[in-house]
């Protein structure tokens, strides 16, 4: 039998392999370089990128809940010139594709970053973060309305010449609405989903574990959530989906694949095991081995 | 990396010692680095708990964590057999610089505070002109590894309830000692953060250097997730504990 093909098509971003490690999971890699070497990624996503230096939200910012964790980091990043300067420029020697996720307090926050990154030529595609539920007067806003989130595509996908994907909140009544209105204003894929809006008491304390109050849930215990709303936009839209949402094993990719995701990003697992991305890619090699599979495309959305 | 468990040893009520050897570079830890160990085999816990390394033996090749046994993570590793195996990440984060001088150093450590203390107090003890050691328990319940501290320094306990040496928090056996202010050139703390805050407002007009390290709730542990951090003094970038940290000069970091 020939070798399996892993490699996938994003918008003509061309991966080695459908795994990348979730942005704000992953730092800038270099954490986790240290453990294995990056190329063996099919791409790495940083952290979310603003306009100026965010520091983020006070501390206790992560726990673990019963099937996950709940974060409310609030974006912490040391804003887009020192992302550029330190961080792209060193990502860049470790011959791995790179996709900045950018996030923004207005529409001209965030076409400025996307535009900004477009022309640092260091990176290889922009993800449009519409969605963390951290940020109280930033994503929120635009990954919840369709008008709101289209709009804002189309201004950044005017400013912006790399593929750009719009990450998509779960945390919305229809999410084929909100596919259907990132690819009406031009994106070129959609990732999805970002985190569940969750809440923990410590009730010795009578007060919430998270100095936020809230958070966001991520973690295996999202998973049937993020696989049914991959399921129903890939229904609704033909550019290519990145599935996302407690995926642990190379079993979890494959079942994102099979709902219609083109590749997947790995973000809580990355804690449990520094390893697990690319213990995935051999996982999802294994599979394809086992089940005869030559091409991901063979499998790609065959629920639908 | 797969480390054993090679002896485990209940302390005290929730307190529990365990010494684990296996394949891991015992050589290159520092007092006050920690190790972050997944819970479990399989995803029931997905955040692994850091641990503070609290000894080293590099001839055996062996390392002794402490634990207090409070949630589901820290009561899983306090039901380890020998034998087992752990999976560990480390060593991680920065230690306590270890700075010699003739004159006197004080150790101050609070409860579950105490045991990268003990790290720390066996590599300054031969290269310091003086060194006090004063812990803090709850109770003398809470109590432990007082022998094991005995022969490094100068030690005083001080117990809330005063069942054990002094009665009273650790802020007050300090300030009992005439010239406090002056006695001690360099000072290295680690425990409750209200703990530290108190030493700090003690000291923070006087001349003394020195170190503490912060405790936080991590998620990756190495330095990514940017979930457990501190702010510093001169409010620029918080600071990450897993990474930059767990040991701070005690004058950087707001507390």
């Amino acid at each position: 039998m020939n070798k399996p093909d892993l490699t996938v098509d994003l918008a003509g971003l061309v991966l080695k392999n459908p795994v990348m490690p979730a942005s704000g999971c992953f730092g800038y890699g270099r954490e986790y370089a240290q453990y294995y070497a990056l190329e063996t990624l099919g791409a790495v996503v940083v952290k979310a990128t603003t306009l100026e230096p965010w520091l983020g939200n006070a501390t206790p910012r992560v726990t673990e809940v019963r099937g996950g964790m709940l974060n409310a980091i609030g974006l912490a990043n040391p804003g887009l010139q020192k992302v550029v300067q330190e961080e792209l420029v060193w990502l860049s020697t470790q011959n791995v594709p790179i996709i900045v996720n950018v996030a923004g307090r207005t529409e001209d926050e965030y076409c400025q970053v996307s535009e900004a990154i477009a022309n640092c030529e260091l990176a290889h595609a922009v993800e449009l973060n519409v969605s963390c539920p951290n940020v109280k007067c930033g994503g929120i806003s635009f990954g919840v309305d369709p008008h709101v989130l289209q709009d804002l595509v189309q201004m950044v996908k005017r400013v912006c010449a790399l593929p750009l994907f719009v990450k998509l909140s779960p945390n919305v009544t229809s999410i084929g609405d909100m596919a259907q209105a990132a690819e009406q204003g031009g994106a070129d894929g959609i990732s999805l989903i970002n985190t569940l809006i969750g809440m923990e008491i410590n009730i010795h304390r009578r007060k919430p574990v998270l100095a936020n109050g809230i958070g966001g849930l991520s973690g295996p215990g999202i998973k049937p959530v993020a696989v049914r709303m991959v399921y129903q936009a890939a229904k609704v839209v033909s550019i290519p989906i990145i599935g996302m949402g407690g995926i642990f094993t190379g079993a979890d990719a494959i079942e994102f694949m099979m709902a219609g995701a083109t590749a997947v990003m790995v973000g809580t697992a990355n804690f449990t095991d520094p390893y697990a991305c690319p213990t995935i890619i051999d996982q999802i090699k294994e599979f394809m081995v086992d089940n005869a599979i030559t091409s991901l495309a063979e499998i790609r959305g065959c629920v639908l | 990396m797969r480390v054993n468990v090679a002896k485990i040893t209940n302390l005290s009520a929730d307190i529990w010692e365990l010494v684990l050897n296996g394949p891991f570079p015992y050589d290159s830890i520092q007092a006050g680095q920690f190790v972050n160990i997944r819970i479990g085999e399989n995803y029931d816990h997905i955040l692994r708990r850091p641990i503070s390394i609290a000894a080293v033996d590099r001839i055996k090749q062996r390392m002794t964590i402490v634990l207090r046994a409070v949630g589901a993570g820290t009561k899983w590793l306090s039901e380890r057999r020998v034998g087992d195996s752990l999976d560990v990440l480390g060593p991680l984060g920065h230690g306590f610089p270890i700075q010699s001088t003739a004159g006197a150093v004080l150790i101050v450590g609070g409860g579950i505070g105490v045991p990268p203390l003990y790290l720390l107090a066996k590599e300054l003890q031969p290269i310091v002109g003086q060194l006090d050691i004063l812990l803090g328990f709850r109770d003398q319940q809470d109590c432990f590894w007082l022998d094991k501290f005995a022969p490094l320094g100068n030690v005083t306990i001080a117990t809330e309830d005063g069942s054990v040496g002094k009665k009273g928090y650790v802020t007050e056996a300090i300030v009992a000692e005439p010239y406090y202010e002056k006695k001690w050139q360099y000072l290295y703390s680690c425990g409750p953060t209200s703990m530290l805050r108190a030493i700090k407002e003690l000291f923070v007009e006087t001349q003394v250097k020195g170190y503490v390290s912060l405790e936080e709730r991590m998620a990756c542990g190495v330095g990514a997730c940017y979930g457990c951090v501190c702010s510093s003094e001169n409010k620029q970038a918080a600071k990450r504990i897993c990474k930059e940290g767990p040991v701070f000069d005690w004058r950087e970091v707001t507390l």
